[in-house]
Formats: structure tokens, C-alpha cells, sequence
């Protein structure tokens, strides 16, 4: 079985769980931008949550099949069509030999994926198959996909139809709000610095990619803050640079960092970093640590439960 | 000698700790660093996931899902942190001892296993194709170009550490007389394989990437080889020595091929300038 890329949209790239365990090589995990859109596709089609899939980032692509497979499309929402008629994420998706699969405006969110009842027959790079763009290794040739690309695929099976469960449905309309815990920093930005960063003053910039998220907004002042010690960068950190425009650590982003860190993302919303589009006002709300880990807690339980409940 | 022992365990993020230390960057305190995190390592704890140096730091990365839970929190978070800052202790202590010793010329026989250390040259072309900011280099610091790559190949550099992108090296040791700052304006794509100065810093960009710093030279070497066990060619504690090599050899160089390695012991290891 083997899937071609008609077109390839702006970055549609083969993605996994990514390569943790090599940030003191100064290589950042990289992986599925949303983690948990990826897995919701992946336990639809039971698979495990981490199965290579394929990211679909802002402008979708459009791929053709050669034979059977189930598949699922999860996360960002699209006008997404098979040969034409119009079909739904977060379901089973059933493929025929001759089928293509159209993504058409992006309606929500930013990232949508494509999980596979199949594999990949593609070769692992230090235990994945993910593209690390920034790299330039992994995936297909180490780059996004491009027109003309074809990917075999091994082991491909047909799954019971199956639907997300409406409370799995995630919904990208509302205006985004990120939890976060304090930085070690934030006790040297001003009352108004720190009440502007809080309320909604910053916008996500088009600049943004794997590497970082952009924000834009009022600078926040830097210059009194003290000279910091350089230290691991790990995805959700808010830094500070010397232009007052704070910039979110993505998965690809640099592994060490020397800027004042404001915030930080707790881990169980940086799935919600994947699906941040430019122009959009970000709120954040402070947490504790220990908070952090309960919703992480209760994020990964509702997950594990998922498959008992399709 | 290690003369300063204190040290702050802070939150990095809700899934990482660092350990900071007061004392100066340098060697010794690199030596402290990667002896802590090879005996955090060696403690096996279920929940730790990365450790990460830094010049005065090291980052615990860990699972929170791997720490028991109960209503108000993560009952083993504070267990870790107690047993991070017990080791930490230790091994600073130890690192102190194992000075006094090396300075008295003692065997030791119940040390922990160290890494192998190696002298790893790195071939640069510092012809003007590949440099093309060498001369920001001479009228900043009234060297001729010549001097500079002297300057520039002498010294066995210290790797305090690996980061910002895969294979970036954070070496220690370049001359004071090659410090020039970075440019205001950062170039949008420096070429994979620049050498470059940045500060009091030097080192090799890995993969084309933007960047600030002046550009004296290129190696012909990968510095990341994904396909390649191990995929990075230095550790920290390393030392890194630039031979200069002609245009013709630095086509001729296989950019996968094992860069020469020696190992340290025969050679006098200079201090690091400063």
C-alpha cells in the first residue's frame, strides 16, 4: 500500500512521539506538536498513542491511496472531503485503493493529524520516524513532505467504524488559555509588566514555528533584570529576550537557555501550543506545581480510560 | 579547587529541577557537574527522564506521571529533592578530595569511574571563502589573519556542555585577544560547519541556522550524524583542538569520517585560559 502526496499544504510533515532523552545533546525532542490530538487518532484506530502519523500544519495537503486502510483524522478542524464528500475528524475514516483525501480551509486550530492502521515503512533515526525540521533529519529525507512523495506503507488492517466520544471532542474556537507556573524570574518583572502578560496582552505572531511561539504585544521592560545563568530550555518556558517579546520553547526549540523566564506551560496544556494561530490573543492563569501535576494526573487518566470507552 | 559548595535546587517548569551552583564556571566546576549527573544516573530514579549541563547548572528533567499521587500533589517530589540535594552534596565533596589528591599526586583507588577524556582535532579551512567576517576579526583586534588562526587553533578547548542545536559544542578557553563581539544584525542562514566568535566564545555551527556570530572559518566535519552511533562526536570534558587545513583538503574530507582522536593522557592538558 502506498500513499502519494498530491499536494503537500505549508508543512505536512511524518511525526511520532519524538526523540526524548537527548536534550544534553543539544537536541530537543521534537515529535507531534500536539501530543494529544496524535494519540486520540492512534487509540481511535487502535494503535498505540505515540504511532507514526502524519502533521498537517495550517494549510492542509492532499494525499491519494493505492489500497485499503483505515485511518483518522484528528485535532485542527478542516474542510476535510474523500473524493469530494465531506467527512469528519475524530472518527475511522475508511480508505479504498483510488481514494483521496482533500484538506481544505482550516476552520479551528492549527495542527491536524492523519493516524494510520498501518506502518510506515520508513527507516527510525535514534528511535523514531519524526521529521525534526529544524535538524533536517527524519521523516522522509530528513524535510517536509513534497509533491510527488509517495510513502509505503506495511501491515495495513480495516477497523471497526468508531467514534470519539463527544467529551474526547477537543474544540480550538474559544480564545486560548494556557496554565502555567510561575518562573524563576517573574519576581523581577514589574506589578504592570507581569498584570499585561497576564491579561491577554500578547498576540501569537506569525513568525512562530516547531522552534518557538512568537508572541507580540506592549515590550515588556527587560533591562533591570539580572544577567541569568544559562540552563536546560524545556518545551512551555516563557523567556523574555532583550526586545520585551516573549517567545514560548517549542518542540523543536534550542535546549539551553540564558533568558529571564517569566512562565513556564504546565506540561498537561503544551498539546494546546500545536494549535495556536497567529493573530490570536493568549491568556495565561498561574497555577501551582502541584495543581500542574494533578491535571496532568487526571489528562492522562481520562486517556488511558479512552480505549474502553470506543 | 572547588572552594565554593553552595548550591539552589529550583523548579524548571513543573517537570524539571535545577541544580545552580555559586561557584565560578570553569573545569572543575564542568567536572563537578558531569560527575552529578553520572551519579544521578547510576541512582536509576523511575521518574528522571534528562539531565541536562550547563556551564553553572544542571537541569533534572522528570515525569510527573511517574511520581505517586495523592489529593494535593506529588507525594515523591519532595523525596527526589531531598535525595538531588544529598548526591549534590556528596559529589561536591568528593570533587573537592579528588583535587587535593590529584594536586598531591596520589593514586586513588576508590573513586568512581570516570569518562574517558579525548583530544578530538577538528580540521577548519580558514581560507576567505569560508570566512567571510575574518577581517571584522583583524581590525577589531590589530591581528593579521595569519595570528588569528594561530591564535584560534592553539589552545585544547574544554566542552562544558552540548545544546542550542544538536552538536553545538560550548567550549571554553579562546584566546582574550580573539574576543570581538557578535553583530548587531544576525545573519538569516549561516552555512552548516561555521566557525565562528561570538564574545569570549568560539565554536561550530552544526546545521545552517541563523546567527550572530563573526565567521572565520569551516570544517568540512558533520557534527550531527543521526545515522551514526554515537551521533555526536564530543562529550563534555572533551577537549577540541582546530587544525587548519587547506581549501583542497577540506574538499577531500569525508564530512562522516571519525575526526582524529587521541587519547588526553599523552598530552599535558594546559589549563583553560581565561
Amino acid at each position: 500500500m502506498t500513499l502519494h502526496i498530491i499536494k503537500p499544504g505549508l508543512q505536512t510533515t511524518i511525526q511520532d512521539g519524538g526523540r526524548p532523552g537527548n536534550l544534553r545533546w543539544g537536541l530537543s525532542r521534537g515529535g507531534a506538536a500536539d501530543t494529544l490530538a496524535m494519540a486520540l487518532g492512534n487509540l481511535l484506530l487502535g494503535n498505540p498513542p505515540a504511532h507514526p502519523c502524519i502533521e498537517v500544519a495550517l494549510t492542509g495537503p492532499e494525499i491519494a491511496f493505492t489500497e485499503s486502510l483505515s485511518l483518522a483524522v484528528t485535532g485542527a478542524h478542516f474542510d476535510l472531503t474523500l473524493n469530494g464528500k465531506s467527512v469528519a475528524n475524530d472518527e475511522v475514516l475508511q480508505i479504498r485503493g483510488g481514494d483521496q483525501l482533500h484538506f481544505g480551509a482550516l476552520r479551528s486550530g492549527a495542527r491536524a493529524y492523519i493516524a494510520l492502521a498501518g506502518k510506515m515503512a520508513l527507516p527510525a533515526s535514534l528511535g523514531s520516524l519524526s521529521t525534526h525540521v529544524v535538524a533536517g533529519f527524519g521523516g522522509l529525507h530528513g524535510r517536509a513532505l513534497q509533491a510527488g512523495d509517495s510513502i509505503h506503507l506495511d501491515h495495513c488492517r480495516l477497523e471497526a467504524n468508531r467514534t470519539l466520544p463527544s467529551q474526547y471532542r477537543l474544540d480550538y474556537r474559544g480564545r486560548p488559555l494556557l496554565r502555567v507556573i510561575p518562573g524563576l524570574e517573574e519576581q523581577y518583572f514589574s506589578s504592570g509588566a507581569r498584570a499585561q502578560f497576564y491579561r491577554g496582552g500578547f498576540t501569537i505572531s506569525p513568525q512562530s514555528n516547531r522552534m518557538g511561539i512568537r508572541l507580540v504585544g506592549e515590550p515588556l521592560p527587560v533591562e533591570n533584570i539580572p544577567q541569568q545563568i544559562s540552563s536546560a530550555l524545556c518545551p512551555g518556558t516563557i523567556q523574555v529576550p532583550p526586545n520585551g517579546q516573549p517567545v514560548i520553547s517549542f518542540v523543536e526549540g534550542q535546549t539551553i537557555g540564558g533568558y529571564p523566564r517569566i512562565a513556564h506551560v504546565i506540561s498537561a496544556d503544551l498539546h494546546r501550543l500545536g494549535q495556536l494561530n497567529a493573530g490570536a490573543r493568549l491568556d495565561f492563569e498561574t497555577v501551582d506545581r502541584d495543581t500542574a501535576h494533578r491535571i496532568l494526573h487526571d489528562k492522562s487518566l481520562l486517556l488511558e480510560r479512552l480505549p474502553h470507552k470506543l | 579547587m572547588l572552594r565554593e559548595r553552595r548550591f539552589e535546587l529550583s523548579p524548571n517548569g513543573d517537570a524539571a529541577l535545577d541544580i545552580r551552583f555559586s561557584a565560578a564556571p570553569g573545569e572543575q566546576l564542568s567536572e563537578a557537574i558531569i560527575a552529578l549527573s553520572e551519579a544521578i544516573e547510576a541512582e536509576s530514579f523511575p521518574a528522571v527522564t534528562e539531565l541536562v549541563p550547563a556551564y553553572q547548572c544542571l537541569t533534572v528533567c522528570f515525569d510527573p506521571l511517574q511520581l505517586s499521587h495523592s489529593g494535593s500533589g506529588s507525594a515523591d517530589l519532595p523525596k527526589l529533592e531531598s535525595s538531588l540535594a544529598t548526591l549534590t552534596q556528596k559529589i561536591l565533596a568528593q570533587t573537592l578530595r579528588t583535587n587535593k589528591k590529584n594536586t598531591d599526586e596520589e593514586n586513588t583507588d576508590n573513586e568512581p569511574p570516570e569518562y574517558k577524556r579525548t583530544l578530538i582535532r577538528i580540521p577548519v579551512c580558514y581560507d576567505e571563502q569560508f570566512a567571510p567576517d575574518i577581517q571584522t576579526l583583524c581590525s577589531h583586534t590589530g591581528l593579521t589573519a595569519a595570528e588569528i588562526i594561530a591564535r584560534h587553533t592553539a589552545p585544547r578547548y574544554l566542552v562544558h556542555m552540548l545544546g542550542f542545536t544538536p552538536g553545538f559544542l560550548y567550549l571554553g578557553g579562546l584566546d582574550e585577544q580573539l574576543h570581538c563581539p557578535r553583530k548587531a544584525r544576525p545573519e538569516l542562514k549561516i552555512a552548516a560547519g561555521s566557525v565562528g566568535i561570538g564574545g569570549g566564545q568560539t565554536g561550530i555551527y552544526p546545521q545552517a541556522t541563523p546567527g550572530g556570530w563573526q565567521i572565520i572559518g569551516r570544517t568540512p566535519l558533520a557534527l550531527f550524524r543521526p545515522d551514526q552511533d554515537p551521533p555526536f562526536i564530543a562529550h563534555p570534558l572533551d577537549r577540541i583542538q582546530f587544525v587548519a587545513i587547506s581549501p583542497e583538503q577540506f574538499t577531500q574530507t569525508d564530512p562522516f569520517s571519525a575526526p582524529d582522536t587521541i587519547p588526553l593522557t599523552e598530552f599535558a592538558a594546559p589549563e583553560v585560559r581565561r
